[in-house]
This record gives C-alpha cells, sequence and structure tokens, in this order.
C-alpha cells in the first residue's frame, strides 16, 4: 500500500515503472495538442484580464455622456474636436454645394444625387468635404461669411471648453488634510452650511425632504400602481425606520454630492479664467486647490475636445471603446455566473433524483419533463417585459430555465456510478448518502459538467445579448454586446462602427470560447471526437 | 403504435395546461396594468372598462373563465388594438411567421443535410472544409448578428436585395424573403450540417455497411439507401430543439427585417402589457412546439424499428 504522499509508482509485469496519470493530467495532454483549443483559451483569457481589470485601463467613463461628441467616428489620429470641426465643415461644404456655391461639375453632381437617392450620406459627406477643401486650397471656393462665423465658433470650443473631475475633497483641520470622505454627516453638513451661507436647521430639513423624496421615487419604480399618497406615506414610515447608521451614510452621500457639484463648479469657473489669462496651457493637468471655504481640492483639468475616440462614440457622445470593454464585463459576467448557479442547481436536483431514485426520482424528472416542454425563451421574455429590467432579474430569469440539461446529464451519471464497487465499499462502511454524494459522485462525474458548462457559456452569453438586443435586457446607462447591437441596428448605414466593432467583439469571444469547449470535449472523451 | 400516438397526445394536455397556467398568472401578478396610460383614467371610467373586460372578478375565477374560452378556441380581445379579437390579430400574422419558419427549416434541412455528406464523404478535402468551416461560423454568430450584417451587407452596401418587407404582404417581391430565411436558419444549418457529417462518419464505420459493400452494391445505393436512415436520426432528434430555436429566433428576425409576424406582436404587446394578446401568442407558440415535439418522436419511432412503442 502507498501512502497518500508518495507517488504512484508501480511497476508492471516486465518490471518497468509504470507512472500513473489522472484523468486531468491526460486530458491536459491532449488539449495541448489541439492549437485551435489552445488559441481559444488564450483569447478567453485576455478577454476575461480585460474585463476583470476594465478599471484600471485609461478608459472615459462608460456612461459619461458629452452630447458635443454625438457619433463621432473612430479615428486613431484624430481628436474629437478635430472630427467636431471636420463634421462641421462637411455640413457647411453640403450646404455650399446645394446653394450652388461650390462646383463640382455635372458628373460629379449625378454621382452626388445618385448617392443621396441610395442612403450613401456618408460618401456625400466625404466626397464634397475632400474636394471643397481641395477647391479652397486651390483658392477657387470661399467660406462665406456665416460660415466662417460658424467654423469659428467652433473652433474657439475646441480651444476653450474645458471640463473639471474632482479627485478627492480635504478639509484643513490643524494644518492637516482630512478626506471629507471621512468625515461624518454633522461636520459635512456644517461645511457645506458654511458654504452657501445657510442655516444648518435648514439644510437638515431639505436633506431630509430630499431622503424621502428619493425614497417614494424608489417605491414608485418599483410598483406602478401606487398612488402617490400611498408612496408618500410609505416613505415616511420607511423613513422613520431608518437605523442611526442608515441615515447617516444616506445623508452624507446626499451632502457630499452636493459639496463635490458646487466644488466642480468653482473648480470649472477658476480653471477657465487661468486659461483665458494664459492661452499656452497645457492639459490635462493635476492640482491641489485651495478653495475658500476652509476646504481644497484634487482636481483634474482636461480639455472636452482633446478626447481620442478609437472606435467612436455613440448617439450620446459615450466611448464605445469603453462601452464595449464594459459591456464585456457584462456579457462575460452574466455567463460565467449564470452558468456556474445553473450547475449547481443542476448537481442538486441531478444527484438526489440519480442516487435516491424511486419516487423522489420520478417526480423530479417528470417536472424536468414538463419544463423541458415549455417555449423557455418566450415565458423569461415574458418575465423581462413585465416584471423590472435589472440585471439580477435578467440573470434569475436565465438561471432559472438553464439546469434542466445539467440536471439529467448528473442523474445519468450518478446512475451508472451508483452500482460500482467503490460506492458500494463506502456504503458498507459506513458513509452517509451526502457523503457518498459529495465524496465520491460528484467528483467523479464532475469532468462533464466541466466540459458541458464549457459548452453552456457561449449559449447563455447568447441568450442574455438576445433579450438585451429586444431592450428586455440589460438597461441603459449599462451596456452589453446585445444592447450595443441593439442600438446600433437602426442607424448602421449612418453609423456603422456602432454595429461592427460590438459584434467582432462577441463573436470573436463566442469563436474562441467554442473552440476551447470542442477542443475540452475532446480530451476528456476522446470518443466523442466525431460527434456533435 | 395507435396506443403510442393516443398515449402521447394525452400527455401533451399537462404541458399546455402549465403553459396557459404559468403565462395567464405571470402576467396577472405583474405590477402596472393595460389601462395605464400616461393619463389617468377617472376611477369610474376605469371602473367601468374593468367591468368589461372581466377584470373586477377575482382572479381564479378570471382564470377559469379564460381557460373555458380557451377550450372553446376564443383567445379573448385584445385590450390594446380595441377592435379585433386575439384571434383575428394572430390568424393576420401567423401564417406569415409559419412560412418564414417552415422556409428556414426546409434551407437548413437541404443545405445542412446535403453538404453533411458530401463532407463525409470526401473527409479531409476542401468539401469538408468549407462547409465545416462556415457551420463553424453560424455556430458563434448569433441571430441578431447575423440578421443585421446580412441586411448592412446586401440590401445597404451592394443593394441586390430590398431592405426589409414581407412578400405575401402584396406589394414586393419574393426577394424580401431571402435575407430573413438566411439569417433564421444559418445557426440550425450549422448544427445539421455538423451531425449529419459526424453520424454518417459513424454509420458508414458500421457492419451492415461494410456487408453491403462486401456484397459489391453500388456505392449510391449504400449511401442513400442504407447508410441515410441510420444516420438520419440524430437529426430527427434534434429538430424538436430547433423547431423552438426557430420559434424564439423569428422574434429578431421579425423585428430587424420587418415582417408583420406572431414574433414582432409578441414583443410589441410584453412592453404594452396586453394580458390576452401575450397569453394568446404564448399559446399558439407552444401548441406548434408541442405538435412539433409530438410528430418527431412519431418519425423518430418510424425510422427507427429498435423503439417499441407502449
Amino acid at each position: 500500500m502507498f501512502s497518500k504522499k508518495k507517488k504512484n509508482v508501480t511497476t508492471n509485469e516486465f518490471n518497468q515503472i509504470v507512472e500513473g496519470t489522472s484523468l486531468t493530467k491526460e486530458a491536459w495532454k491532449r488539449l495541448k495538442k489541439n492549437k485551435m483549443a489552445i488559441l481559444g483559451l488564450i483569447v478567453v483569457i485576455i478577454y476575461a484580464l480585460i474585463a476583470i481589470c476594465a478599471d484600471m485601463f485609461p478608459l472615459y467613463p462608460y456612461d459619461e455622456v458629452v452630447t458635443e461628441h454625438q457619433h463621432l467616428k473612430p479615428s486613431f489620429s484624430k481628436t474629437s474636436g478635430e472630427l467636431m470641426l471636420e463634421k462641421k465643415m462637411q455640413d457647411l461644404y453640403y450646404n455650399a454645394w446645394k446653394q450652388g456655391r461650390l462646383v463640382v461639375g455635372e458628373e460629379n453632381d449625378a454621382m452626388i444625387k445618385n448617392w443621396i437617392a441610395n442612403d450613401k450620406t456618408n460618401k456625400v459627406w466625404s466626397y464634397l468635404l475632400e474636394a471643397g477643401e481641395a477647391q479652397r486650397a486651390a483658392g477657387a471656393f470661399e467660406w462665406s461669411k456665416s460660415d466662417l462665423s460658424a467654423i469659428e465658433k467652433v473652433e474657439d470650443k475646441i480651444q476653450n471648453d474645458v471640463m473639471v473631475t474632482i479627485n478627492g475633497l480635504y478639509k484643513n483641520v490643524n494644518g492637516k488634510n482630512t478626506n471629507l470622505k471621512k468625515l461624518n454627516y454633522n461636520e459635512i453638513a456644517d461645511i457645506y452650511a458654511s458654504m452657501l451661507g445657510l442655516d444648518r436647521a435648514v439644510l437638515d430639513t431639505s436633506v431630509e425632504k430630499e431622503l424621502k423624496m428619493a425614497l417614494v421615487n424608489e417605491i414608485k419604480s418599483k410598483d406602478s400602481e401606487i398612488s402617490t399618497e400611498d408612496a408618500t406615506a410609505q416613505a415616511e414610515i420607511d423613513f422613520a425606520n431608518f437605523s442611526e447608521k442608515d441615515f447617516e451614510t444616506k445623508a452624507k452621500a446626499n451632502v457630499y454630492g452636493k459639496i463635490e457639484t458646487q466644488v466642480k463648479r468653482d473648480a470649472l469657473k477658476t480653471v477657465k479664467a487661468n486659461l483665458k489669462e494664459n492661452p499656452s496651457q497645457t492639459f490635462p493637468y493635476e492640482e491641489h486647490q485651495e478653495l475658500s471655504y476652509g476646504i481644497s481640492a484634487d482636481i483634474l483639468a482636461t480639455k472636452t475636445h482633446d478626447r481620442r475616440y478609437y472606435l467612436g462614440t455613440d448617439y450620446l457622445g459615450r466611448d464605445m471603446l469603453s462601452r464595449i470593454v464594459y459591456g464585456s464585463r457584462v456579457s462575460i459576467g452574466i455567463g460565467l455566473v449564470g452558468t456556474i448557479t445553473s450547475i449547481l442547481i443542476g448537481i442538486l436536483v441531478g444527484s438526489l433524483a440519480g442516487y435516491i431514485g424511486g419516487r423522489v426520482d420520478y417526480y423530479l424528472m417528470r417536472f424536468v419533463d414538463v419544463m423541458y416542454g415549455l417555449p423557455y425563451m418566450l415565458l423569461v421574455i415574458i418575465m423581462m417585459a413585465i416584471f423590472d429590467r435589472s440585471i439580477i432579474n435578467l440573470f434569475i430569469a436565465l438561471a432559472l430555465i438553464s439546469w434542466l440539461t445539467i440536471a439529467r446529464m448528473v442523474r445519468g451519471q450518478i446512475m451508472s456510478l451508483k452500482n460500482q464497487e467503490y460506492v458500494e465499499a463506502a456504503r458498507s462502511m459506513g458513509a452517509s448518502t451526502a457523503r457518498i454524494i459529495t465524496r465520491h459522485m460528484i467528483p467523479n462525474s464532475l469532468s462533464i459538467i466541466i466540459v458541458y458548462s464549457t459548452i453552456r457559456i457561449p449559449n447563455f452569453i447568447m441568450q442574455e445579448s438576445f433579450l438585451s438586443f429586444l431592450g428586455l435586457g440589460v438597461q441603459a446607462p449599462y451596456a452589453s454586446w446585445g444592447s450595443l447591437i441593439g442600438d446600433a441596428v437602426s442607424s448602421m448605414t449612418l453609423y456603422p462602427w456602432k454595429l461592427i466593432y460590438p459584434s467582432l467583439t462577441m463573436v470573436i469571444f463566442l469563436f474562441a470560447m467554442n473552440f476551447l469547449g470542442d477542443g475540452l470535449r475532446d480530451a476528456f472523451d476522446p470518443q466523442s471526437k466525431n460527434q456533435l | 403504435m395507435s396506443k403510442y400516438i393516443i398515449k402521447r397526445l394525452i400527455g401533451m394536455i399537462p404541458t399546455l395546461l402549465v403553459i396557459v397556467t404559468l403565462s395567464f398568472f405571470i402576467v396577472r401578478i405583474a405590477p402596472g396594468g393595460p389601462f395605464d396610460g400616461e393619463r389617468a383614467l377617472p376611477e369610474v371610467i376605469k371602473r367601468n372598462i374593468e367591468a368589461k373586460y372581466h377584470m373586477d372578478e377575482p382572479l381564479i375565477q378570471q382564470y377559469g373563465r379564460y381557460l373555458f374560452d380557451v377550450l372553446r378556441g376564443d383567445l379573448g380581445p385584445s385590450y390594446k388594438y380595441k377592435d379585433h379579437d386575439v384571434n383575428s390579430l394572430i390568424f393576420n400574422s401567423l401564417p406569415n411567421s409559419i412560412i418564414l419558419g417552415c422556409m428556414a427549416m426546409a434551407v437548413a434541412l437541404v443545405f445542412g443535410i446535403s453538404l453533411g455528406i458530401t463532407a463525409a464523404l470526401k473527409q479531409n478535402t476542401v468539401l469538408d472544409y468549407v462547409p465545416m468551416a462556415l457551420a463553424a461560423l453560424g455556430l458563434s454568430i448569433p441571430l441578431f448578428v447575423v440578421g443585421p450584417l446580412l441586411q448592412y451587407i446586401f440590401a445597404m452596401q451592394l443593394k441586390i436585395l430590398p431592405t426589409s418587407g414581407w412578400f405575401m404582404d402584396g406589394e414586393t417581391t419574393f426577394a424580401t424573403a431571402v435575407l430573413p430565411v438566411v439569417s433564421l436558419s444559418f445557426a440550425y444549418y450549422a448544427d445539421v450540417a455538423r451531425l449529419t457529417r459526424s453520424s454518417m462518419l459513424e454509420t458508414l464505420r458500421s457492419d451492415y455497411i461494410r456487408t453491403a459493400k462486401a456484397k459489391g452494391m453500388k456505392q449510391s445505393t449504400i449511401i442513400f439507401k442504407h447508410a441515410m436512415k441510420g444516420a438520419m436520426l440524430p437529426i430527427v432528434s434534434y429538430l424538436g430543439p430547433a423547431f423552438a430555436g426557430i420559434i424564439t429566433g423569428s422574434i429578431v428576425v421579425e423585428q430587424v427585417f420587418r415582417v408583420p409576424g406572431l414574433g414582432k406582436f409578441f414583443v410589441q404587446s410584453s412592453f404594452n402589457r396586453d394580458y390576452t394578446l401575450i397569453v394568446g401568442v404564448v399559446i399558439v407558440y407552444s401548441t406548434i412546439l408541442v405538435i412539433m415535439n409530438f410528430l418527431v418522436d412519431i418519425v423518430y419511432s418510424l425510422l427507427d424499428p429498435r423503439i417499441t412503442y407502449k
């Protein structure tokens, strides 16, 4: 007998040393030979890393709306300001062409009209821009006065629009800066009251009012049938039931937000004034500003139109790159957590049915059969259409339907394992049912479960994206692959980048996942190689 | 055999009952009603409307009334489309959806099976690699990406096919059906082709095929008379889930290509909380699905003599 720590070395009948390998090791060996599967694994790992570390990349916030940057096209070389100017010029050249000031020849006129008739506006714009710029350089075309003032306006905007982000607020106490977040509500409220020259009591009542309003809104959003009076009454009760700590955190967040807004406004003024005095100021810069009311702030000043959008922007001027990265996080996250949940439910039901057998098995499996006959996605669509469309609900709806196959699979596996000698041995030595299931049966069927779930993840992601595509899944400002694609479909002729990049991101991931799943299945079960 | 069929027919009833019950109650329990417009109605009018649609009765009574109506084939009035009842709404849109679904299924089966068989016969040649690469693509690209992309390429850039519409509406040509059908069938083509190829490979290796070869039969006879029958079994059993998938898939396709089918109604009525329409559509879809599953099982048992029916 070998003790557990010793290596598993045995000799065969020719006295050669035979090293025992586990199933997993063998499978890994086979998987390594499958180049596509390894490539898929690498891609999946890269996606996972990007999704996990999304916060560490210098991305613009995925929900930050910059209306002036609406629908800017992807560009590596140009800043958003340059793109805005280009858009304006395209507009002006188009008007000039329509008014007959920009002459491109009869043949080209026909071509442009043909483009317009065929919805190819993008081509018209880029062609007119090119032609107009060439003519202007040659001196054949000149801007009108109103054109010039329009261009100047945009240029002025690009030069002067600045944004301020607050990275931290501090109060100077005895020559030491303490972060405002570390103070309690009382101290913060004092600061804000002194900032505005308000009475503390007035501030307290207004904060209380706002908190109650927030509660009313919350109640109303949960139950759309409730009347305003009922909601207000309910909010009163909820508010009275607030614990000291609840009140403290909520009130503090409220006042902190107010201070931040105020400071941001003031800081923006200072930054703008600085820029006027010193137009050659380089951006972005960070600064520690001392403010008049005994507090100071770490600010980051950036030029609004100095941004670069490598994958373009959407209809609210949000950065597509950032939205895709954060959307990947949502999609992959739901896929992963959903699959894990469905595996857990499936293992529980399947192992109970398989091991206990008899009546339990019969009823559980009839239940599974009936569930199988249901048109799941339709029920999920109803649920998502009717109840609150939160990520949690989406996740629950999907997890509820996806454990069925795993339950059947585990049941089959366990039924075949049940009569193996080692299980009988364990039972005869007095092991309990729970112990046999958790120590012997589940570990032994784990490999097929893992393989199957790898195959399931893309399916799960597709279902989530399917719902989000219909507008029933992830809701704005959050994004997922499906919702990004769904948003893009209606305007894809004008803004194709909104459709192409999210689709590409999703398809590459699903490809990688499918190859990995196939590879894993072949590795764990080489005989299945030619089956679907 | 007839006993088996009757047994299966009776077995369909509980599934349908569960579906009707579940969707009826999910919809009623949910917050918000069909008459919650932007404008609040006066209390009296609201009560009158509710009385008209029997919504003032206890839930159980409503349920009983509804079940009875459904049994008679009456799905009730639509809450949102005031002049129509659910039956006529469904009756007008269902043919479009059925034809779309059937065409997609037929395309998937014809291309999937023929290309799958060729791939199996010409293993490791171009005729194997290209259809299988296409199938791998079909597995990884979701329907709502295929649809818009095909629309973008063929309808908007190349301008060889219409962007949207549906040929059964009268004015447009049959060409409107091409893109919806192709995008809906793509994923199922992928599955069918892969299944056919693998099951064909396995069948060709079995003993009875070797016997047939040894007896000097023609290659084509072996394939079409002997191997096909055995190789088709997994595909027949795949048809059940495929029908379910095509039904949900048609919802997306009808949205993208503006096909006036049932799927579009379904999403709209879910947003509108048009209770009777939602439940009606779900009942119709589920009935189709259950019947399809039943037919698939019958075909399967006809094809495979090893199965005994009890």
